[in-house]
């Protein structure tokens, strides 16, 4: 979806061209779509709101009029500097093992006094809106790794159990469609219908998964997360409704992050 | 209600490179929404960046452009600490001005 | 992996797990830990919960990373698949390849959000998703082999008419646990819809076929 702007269409190509942008080898996506996905990944809309983002979570917001300054999302409270690298993990206050967008809402909850009903109901926005607080945030806190490679360690039981877990739903058939997530993730060079589809099981795909998330999603003109990216997997495969930041999508998360180990965070992605 | 714009311009030698990101709906005037009816023609017309008060680019956008679209430009005979600044005007009289420091290089 | 090595220098399993140490689960307590999750992390009516049971086909098929079949499970598999296939009323199994070419290019179908069921007129038969089908179409996917020219090659004896029909009917009735759905045994499909697929793919005139 190339943007024309006379006079300076050619800015975006010679920028790739002079070598501006570095395309990692082996990486989903070599068809010219996603050539010009990797083109419009760099200076996409979505850093609009990692600043959107930081002023939400320095805000005193909510009925306790508190800001998100003192949340831990696993290195102390409010030191955000590769967290979300490490994520997801166990967290002893809650006593499970939590990626950033559930750690995001007990936070919201226990620090802001927010519903977690509410929040939950519009953690997902609609298309072409300004976006909700919780992708804006998630966004923000992932920026603050951007430049750090993910480093998902397990520790904790619950750390190891998740991970297996993970992986057994990853293989898991279900639904009429016969769809376990390797159906259409496990190979090399697949696409369904002119998306190319990540090879989740390489590491290289593994990688990719771990590294661009929270992404501008170009057809919806907002911030995706991969709770949200998960949701619609479950809708195409014909399952029932997967609800936000529940271990399903925890423990697949942890399972492809933890795989992706060694990536360089690079957040906003870009997806089409 | 405009949104402000996300402007970086780094010094490449003696050219500052700038790229800007507009957050505008760039309707073109074609969508129905739900309801069928046709969701007005709302999109940035005109794009002013001026260097240190020098317009140095003059544009007249379509509706054409996508939603939140990113613009990218070079100018030369920049120097660090000049000031680069950008205006949009959309079909509706509504106006968004920005401006940055050119930043040394990195 | 904090270890805690006790007098004499051994490691006990249990001490260890006393002191924190972890590992990971086995195959039957991650089985259970993730079908509880399964359990918990949706929203469902008991009808659409049903989509998220596993049938025993499935269960073998849900091998991780790649694990092969044995020769019992694979056979298993192919006879509980043959005993699925059912035929539709008319006995006529070549239908109409213009219905057929719509499903085929039809992704749409049976998806839930929030609780309720997408309306349309009939369920798509996705085929364009995985599948290259009539000769030009860039917009197809690559899961599945490319079927253009299926017709072609194969003609439309009575033999290779049923033998078509079941392979959409039950994929795993000849290759067990293929990624391709069981679109008519689980019902994703009707008898007569299959029947509109397999004309697509074996009339000569359908575009499927043309050079």
């Amino acid at each position: 979806m190339p943007r024309m702007v006379r006079g300076v269409a050619a800015f975006a190509v010679a920028c790739l061209a002079a070598g501006g942008v570095t395309l990692a080898p082996a990486q989903s996506g070599d068809d010219p779509l996603g050539v010009g996905r990797r083109m419009l990944l760099e200076d996409n809309p979505g850093e609009i709101w990692i600043d959107k983002g930081k002023a939400l979570f320095h805000e005193k917001r909510g009925p306790k009029k508190a800001s998100l300054e003192q949340c831990d999302f696993g290195m102390g409270p409010g030191k955000l500097e590769g967290a979300a690298a490490r994520m997801p993990r166990y967290f002893p206050d809650t006593d499970k093992v939590q990626d950033l967008e559930s750690r995001l809402i007990t936070c919201m909850v226990r620090l802001q006094g927010f519903d977690e009903k509410d929040v939950v109901k519009r953690a997902i926005s609609p298309a072409r809106s300004s976006g909700s607080d919780v992708e804006a945030l998630a966004l923000y806190v992932t920026s603050r790794s951007n430049g750090m490679k993910v480093d998902v360690q397990l520790s904790h039981q619950k750390e190891y159990d998740t991970y297996k877990a993970g992986e057994y739903l990853f293989f898991r058939r279900s639904g009429q469609t016969d769809f376990g997530c390797v159906q259409c993730h496990g190979e090399a060079n697949k696409r369904i219908r002119l998306q190319d589809l990540i090879h989740m099981t390489s590491k290289a795909g593994a990688q990719e998964v771990a590294s661009t998330w929270p992404a501008y999603r170009g057809a919806h003109y907002v911030v995706r997360t991969m709770q949200w990216r998960l949701n619609d997997c479950v809708w195409q495969m014909r399952l029932p409704d997967l609800n936000y930041g529940t271990d399903y999508a925890i423990a697949l998360t942890l399972y492809l992050n933890r795989n992706g180990n060694g990536a360089e965070m690079r957040v906003p992605g870009f997806k089409r | 209600m405009p949104e402000p714009m996300k402007i970086r311009a780094t010094l490449k030698g003696d050219t500052a490179d700038v790229r800007i990101l507009m957050l505008h709906p760039m309707e073109t005037g074609q969508r129905k929404n739900s309801k069928g009816q046709i969701i007005p023609l709302h999109f940035i017309q005109s794009v002013l960046v001026t260097h240190n008060g020098k317009t140095v680019l003059d544009a007249q956008w379509s509706q054409a452009v996508s939603r939140n679209p990113f613009l990218g430009l070079r100018v030369k005979g920049a120097k660090a600490g000049d000031k680069i600044s950008v205006t949009w005007t959309d079909n509706k009289g509504e106006k968004q001005t920005d401006e940055v420091t050119v930043a040394a290089a990195s | 992996m904090k270890k805690i090595w006790l007098i004499g220098g051994a490691p006990l399993a249990g001490a260890l797990i006393a002191a924190g140490c972890a590992t990971y689960p086995d195959a039957a307590t991650t089985r259970q830990i993730a079908e509880k999750m399964v359990h918990e992390s949706f929203t469902a009516s008991p009808a659409h919960a049903k989509r998220l049971a596993q049938d025993r086909s499935q269960q073998i098929c849900s091998k991780i990373d790649g694990a092969p079949l044995t020769q019992e499970e694979a056979a298993e598999v192919v006879r509980l698949a043959r005993a699925s296939i059912r035929y539709p009323d008319s006995g006529k199994l070549m239908g109409d390849w213009k219905r057929g070419d719509k499903l085929a290019h039809n992704g749409a179908g049976d998806r839930i959000r929030r609780g309720k069921v997408e309306k349309r007129k009939e369920n798509g038969a996705l085929c364009q998703n995985c599948h290259g089908l009539a000769p030009g179409e860039i917009n197809v996917g690559n899961v599945g082999p490319a079927l253009t020219g299926y017709g072609v090659q194969r003609g439309t004896s009575e033999a290779i008419v049923k033998l078509t029909y079941e392979r959409i009917f039950n994929p795993w009735a000849f290759t067990p646990c293929s990624n391709m759905p069981r679109l008519g045994a689980n019902r994703h499909l009707t008898p007569e819809q299959i029947t509109h697929m397999v004309a697509y793919l074996l009339d000569p005139a359908s575009p499927i076929n043309k050079r």
